[in-house]
């Protein structure tokens, strides 16, 4: 009994503090070793430094980048530049013990030249924004914090997804990411939110995460519902006027949903509860 | 002539098929009832509408593009006396690649890209003008400086504004490939008053071209007006340029390379070089757009790199045919 209970304690343990030095593989396939819990970190990615506040970390973050504007307590946070104009002077004279980076940017050479451990983990689809949180409780040493965050994570979303999952009309969807038009293939981590809110994208799987499509396509799949473009640039476009969504007035521009849809991190419950008050009014009332 | 029958044949062949294909199949008989219902005026519905309100003026629009895009080429080789002039050449590119930068930079609605690419475009020609005047005298070297250094300055402009809104880079970047995507005939009418004025000027001037081939000198001893002959196929060329810009984006290399097919295939005379350029690289763009939005179909690759891809191989296939 004893001895089970030590075990317990012991695997308990384990599970809720990171041995150091932890040895992990980053999304630049690179073997990296963080010798001790990270103290002073700098995250080059909005969304990892929305992650680390939601984790309780907040206060490691002695530099953000430029974009991160999320949570408010952010701002008085240093500002370094971003992943493609990173001020690399002002990162390393605030001596941190880490640095998130992305996949993109090239800031890893100079910065493990100047002897920074760097790490890149960047979310791009939707199971990785919780695979994401995972990891990166394990490098700040909140682990069972990243756990449960990611619990109440799926469970907010469920809440959702329960609610519009028996929708009896799942409206077709168009949702535009820039007009050159640029969309969201179902797969895409804006696509599969898309889908949960009760949404049926018109635009096939095949073409990718986020493909260059012909208008020709959202004229000929009459979509009820359209994301992220302007209502009158909607109908000054030829033959847009006879999409139903343009016809109905359901062309949505939300420039505060967009701009949370665009961070793979903890608001994406925020992000889904958004969408499917657009998609389905009638079932949040 | 069989090679000018052979041209008109192909750019009709051109025209049907692209009409007929697209991202959406479209059975052919419903393709003409769509015409037919677009042309009666009737009430549009389905794939009605794709055809004459998308397909359509995309297909007139790339016909007009292109082009605008070879004649103004043709000219500005002709007028610079240099193989490698563009219709870019004198920063009408950046200029409107510039004005369109700061219609997204400053989020301004969609509506005002062509306003402000057409007015970016015009500027830069006229400042890289006055640069290079000398007295009253406007030399060719000076001229292509002054358009590449002007052109220098906007695109470095155009980087840093880019810089400041990165996430809108992918639309500008867009914008300098090119892109079709959104052609209606309201585009088409107000573009058709730049190409039938700017490049009726330029056909109008081909025999005065000719004779500045001669070189300068022998051009005034002619009794030519080299100076202004010369300010006014620019600004011509440049007008050209700057409404097919303001309406499809950058499109490079129909403007470069086009002329120099006709040269090679037709000949070098100025009152054939203009016109054949003008039916040749229409047709090359409604060609390129056909396969921009049918190899990947329903999704679109960037016309201004199938242009390449398909003008190139066969420039550089000519080029070698005659070296040897």
């Amino acid at each position: 009994m004893y001895k089970t209970l030590v075990f317990a304690s012991l695997l308990l343990g384990t599970a809720h503090a990171t041995t150091y030095p932890l040895t992990l593989t980053d999304d630049l396939g690179r073997k990296v070793t963080l010798k001790s819990e990270p103290m002073r970190i700098v995250s080059m990615l909005p969304s990892d430094s929305e992650t680390l506040c939601a984790l309780g970390a907040c206060d490691k973050l002695v530099g953000v980048d430029e974009y991160s504007d999320y949570p408010a307590q952010l701002s008085k946070v240093a500002k370094v530049g971003n992943l493609y104009q990173p001020n690399i002077e002002a990162l390393v004279a605030l001596k941190p013990d880490l640095v998130l980076v992305s996949k993109y940017g090239d800031l890893t050479a100079p910065l493990t030249n100047a002897g920074i451990t760097v790490v890149a983990v960047n979310p791009e689809t939707y199971e990785e924004v919780f695979s994401k949180t995972l990891t990166l409780g394990k490098i700040v040493n909140r682990e069972a914090q990243a756990k449960a965050l990611v619990t109440q994570m799926r469970r907010d979303i469920a809440k959702v997804e329960i609610l519009t999952k028996n929708a009896a009309h799942k409206p077709t969807t168009y949702y535009e990411i820039d007009p050159t038009p640029y969309t969201v293939g179902p797969n895409s981590f804006i696509g599969v939110l898309l889908t949960k809110a009760g949404a049926t994208n018109i635009i096939p799987a095949s073409l990718g995460d986020f493909p260059k499509i012909s208008p020709e396509l959202v004229v000929k799949s009459a979509p009820q519902l359209i994301f992220g473009v302007d209502p009158a640039a909607a109908k000054a476009r030829p033959g847009w006027n006879t999409i139903p969504a343009v016809k109905t007035g359901q062309v949505i521009k939300d420039d505060a949903l967009d701009h949370i849809l665009s961070r793979p991190g903890p608001r994406l419950p925020q992000a889904l509860l958004g969408l499917a008050k657009r998609v389905h009014p009638e079932l949040f009332r | 002539m069989v090679k000018t029958l052979l041209l008109l044949l192909l750019t009709c062949c051109t025209v049907v098929l692209a009409v007929g294909l697209g991202s959406v199949p479209i059975a052919p008989a419903d393709t003409l009832r769509a015409i037919g219902h677009g042309l009666s005026g009737a009430e549009l519905s389905g794939s009605d509408v794709i055809v004459w309100q998308l397909r359509l003026p995309r297909v007139v629009l790339g016909l007009l593009v292109g082009a605008a895009l070879a004649v103004s080429g043709g000219a500005f080789q002709g007028v610079f006396r240099n193989p490698l002039a563009d219709p870019y050449l004198m920063g009408v590119a950046s200029g409107a690649g510039l004005g369109a930068t700061l219609v997204i930079a400053l989020g301004l609605g969609s509506l005002f890209v062509p306003p402000l690419t057409l007015l970016g475009a015009l500027l830069s020609v006229a400042v890289a003008l006055t640069i290079a005047r000398e007295g009253r005298r406007l030399p060719p070297a000076r001229l292509i400086l002054a358009g590449v250094v002007v052109g220098s300055i906007l695109t470095a402009l155009t980087t840093f504004l880019l810089l400041q809104n990165e996430d809108r880079v992918r639309q500008v970047f867009a914008f300098t490939l090119g892109n079709l995507a959104f052609a209606g005939w309201p585009q088409v009418i107000r573009l058709t008053p730049y190409v039938l004025i700017g490049g009726g000027v330029l056909l109008l001037l081909s025999r005065a071209l000719n004779i500045l081939q001669l070189g300068d000198l022998t051009a005034r001893s002619l009794g030519l007006p080299v100076e202004r002959l010369r300010l006014l196929v620019i600004v011509a060329a440049s007008l050209c340029t700057a409404g097919a810009v303001s309406y499809a984006g950058i499109i490079g290399f129909v403007g470069l390379v086009t002329p120099h097919l006709v040269r090679r295939l037709w000949s070098g005379d100025y009152r054939v070089l203009l016109p054949i350029s003008a039916l040749s690289g229409g047709t090359l763009l409604v060609l390129s757009d056909l396969l921009a939005r049918t190899l990947t179909r329903p999704a679109e690759l960037p016309v201004g790199v199938v242009t390449t891809l398909l003008g190139g191989p066969f420039f550089l296939y000519l080029l070698r045919r005659q070296a040897t």
